[in-house]
């Protein structure tokens, strides 16, 4: 139960505003911002209003994050770089070998996903992977790109990560 | 609208090159959820279908392989078609472990191909518009002189590519202008001109006449479309227009209504109107109707895909306890039904639906799927029109969750749908007779709407909380002002994406 400030009405957890008066209920600050932020030029709009940018310019370098590892990983982009795991038996390797971090207990596949680079912008593409890639909680149909941004989570397996641009 | 068009990989969430075994997992997986012993909502009834036919077909290798060879064969015929796509942002990606029940809100986007946007001269969808007009006696006087208007230039923008059909109806339904292609402009005008007013007001008659004309050009490379346009109540025949809808929404038909003055019913307005994916819409006064009838058939003739229906089927422990359509015309939307029409997608703008989820207590620490949410659609300009794309929604579930922010847009959606709920209430509060109950949620609205700036409104809620005090009724035109605003406060700013 989350007690309304103002009135006391009792709302359910998740709830954002409050059923009876109205008032915000997560974080007052965020909500005044938002109120704010329509005042604004559209083009600021747009960044604030999505995940986050979604170009990705010709030096940029992508910054993995892994839950609960502090090291963030920096990739070099390349047309394409291949998360996975290294397998003594498979022949395929992945650009990026994720078993250090526990890759074969959370599910994650030899071949699981691409990030791929076309002109100014990544996409993200499950390559048929047994548990799925997750972007943004949404499961992705394999072979089937998606656009990446910056701040996206995208879950391999149950191993969850997040992007970001540099 | 027949759901034969389907893509069985995508449905089932399988690679093109997956094994009998995956596509048999995938199945199970997904009917665990699905399956009707389990999962009593409609959406899921529908969706079930989908994975069973899809399974059919992939589980089959004759099968299979024909599916293959006629997506092939289609493929270079569908070369550079558009599509659209959904994306889902849930208002949290991870959420505690409680031993009570909680809310996650489910925001909802379906994107038209950019490529459409980028298109050379503007290109303009075929129209088949049917307007039902009110003659009544009421009518008499500015009222028709302006809806002529409204027809006469809704007549000089369309071209011969459109079809139009005019119902006049009053008691009864007379059809003033057959359906027919848009040729002579200056005969189409004088038969509207024609028009008197007189008799009361029969919406089912102007209806069914009105539904009748579209029906007869009814083809999914045009924007089928009512428009009722009305200043009085029906008596008795609203439930007989309810069933028209339904019928009408089946075969792709939309209709919007818009109400003209005080004495209109606007629940039964809304009803038709989120019925078929059309809007209602309140016309103050007589001068607005030129406006408001313009800008809604110019909106039609922007559509890149018409007919947009999103089903959403929540797991069996889930709930989905209301939706809402944000953009481009906000509107509330009923659930009952397995798909909820959206209307029409333009190529410059997002639709937007906003579905209030109810998660269990107790639930497993882990990785979890709320829901399955599938939109289909017909793009207008491709040669094979159905089009459809679906996204399964999870989050995961722990003990101590980090502490998020709700992105942006659906704070600020929700915060305003929070005042729409708001006079809701009030309404609903007095409806049952609590007029303290009513007159505090008015003040409360009043209070919030002053905080977000909107002192106009504010200053509307505040004079109606005081009458409600007084006289324990609203005034006919405070109650449809406060509604009506606090809806329109949603459709707020493009999201254009970026």
């Amino acid at each position: 139960m989350i007690l309304c400030a103002q009135c006391s009405h009792p709302n359910r957890e998740g709830s954002l505003f409050c059923e009876s008066c109205g008032s915000p209920l997560s974080d007052q600050q965020a909500v005044v911002t938002a109120t704010k932020r329509l005042d604004s030029t559209p083009g600021d709009m747009v960044a604030k209003a999505t995940w986050g940018t979604a170009r990705f310019g010709e030096d940029a370098t992508i910054i993995l994050r892994i839950r609960d590892v502090s090291e963030p990983i920096m990739l070099e982009p390349a047309n394409q770089i291949i998360l996975g795991r290294k397998d003594m038996t498979s022949t395929n390797e992945p650009d990026l070998d994720l078993t250090p971090y526990d890759a074969l207990d959370k599910g994650v596949s030899r071949i699981h996903a691409a990030i791929r680079r076309s002109e100014d912008n990544l996409t993200l593409v499950d390559l048929g992977s047994a548990n799925g890639t997750h972007l943004n909680g949404q499961r992705l149909v394999p072979d089937q790109p998606r656009l990446l941004r910056d701040g996206d989570e995208v879950r391999l397996g149950r191993l969850v990560t997040h992007i970001y641009f540099r | 609208m027949s759901r034969v068009e389907i893509d069985p990989y995508s449905i089932l969430g399988v690679s093109t090159h997956s094994s009998i075994e995956e596509v048999k997992a995938a199945y199970r997986r997904a009917a665990r959820r699905l399956h009707p012993d389990v999962n009593s909502s409609p959406g899921a009834k529908l969706q079930f279908q989908d994975i069973t036919a899809a399974h059919e077909i992939l589980s089959d290798p004759t099968r299979r392989q024909s599916y293959d060879e006629q997506v092939v064969r289609r493929k270079a015929k569908q070369e550079g078609e558009y599509y659209f796509s959904l994306r889902v942002t849930p208002s949290k990606r991870t959420v505690a472990r409680l031993q009570e029940p909680q809310v996650v809100y489910l925001l909802a986007e379906v994107l038209p191909d950019p490529r459409a946007r980028k298109t050379g001269p503007k290109r303009e969808a075929r129209v088949n518009l049917t307007l039902v007009l009110d003659h009544s006696n009421s009518m008499n006087g500015t009222r028709l002189e302006k809806v002529k208007v409204a027809a006469h230039q809704i007549i000089d923008h369309l071209s011969d590519h459109d079809i139009l059909s005019v119902i006049g109806f009053n008691d009864r339904a007379e059809v003033i202008i057959p359906a027919t292609a848009v040729k002579d402009k200056a005969a189409l005008k004088a038969k509207i001109s024609m028009m008197v007013a007189s008799g009361g007001t029969e919406i089912f008659q102007g209806l069914e006449a009105g539904v009748g004309q579209n029906r007869r050009f009814l083809a999914p490379k045009l924007v089928n479309h009512v428009i009722l346009l009305t200043d009085g109540n029906t008596y008795g025949d609203d439930q007989a227009c309810v069933e028209l809808a339904h019928s009408a929404s089946k075969v792709g038909i939309g209709i919007s209504a818009m109400g003209l003055g005080q004495e209109w019913n606007d629940e039964f307005l809304d009803e038709l109107a989120s019925i078929t994916g059309g809007t209602s819409s309140y016309i103050k006064s007589a001068s607005e109707v030129v406006k408001f009838l313009n800008d809604h058939v110019r909106n039609l003739s922007d559509a890149f895909a018409e007919r947009i229906q999103i089903s959403i089927a929540p797991d069996p422990d889930v709930l989905l306890e209301s939706a809402f359509k944000l953009m481009p015309q906000p509107q509330p939307l009923q659930t009952d039904q397995g798909t909820i029409p959206l209307g029409s997608l333009q190529a410059n703008r997002t639709v937007s639906a906003l579905f209030q989820i109810q998660l269990p207590a107790d639930m497993q620490i882990g990785f979890r799927s709320l829901a399955r949410l599938m939109v289909v659609g017909d793009i207008l300009d491709n040669t094979v029109q159905q089009y459809q794309t679906l996204s399964d929604v999870s989050l995961e579930v722990m003990d101590n969750p980090p502490i998020e922010d709700p992105p942006i847009s659906i704070l600020d959606a929700l915060g305003k749908l929070t005042l729409y709920r708001m006079q809701e209430r009030a309404q609903a509060a007095l409806s049952a007779g609590d007029v303290e109950e009513a007159t505090r949620r008015l003040e409360n609205l009043a209070t919030r709407l002053l905080a977000m700036g909107e002192s106009e409104l504010a200053t509307e809620a505040m004079s109606e909380a005081k009458r409600v005090a007084h006289t324990s009724a609203f005034s006919d035109s405070g109650r449809k002002t406060l509604k009506y605003q606090t809806r329109h406060l949603l459709a707020g700013p493009t999201f254009e994406d970026a």
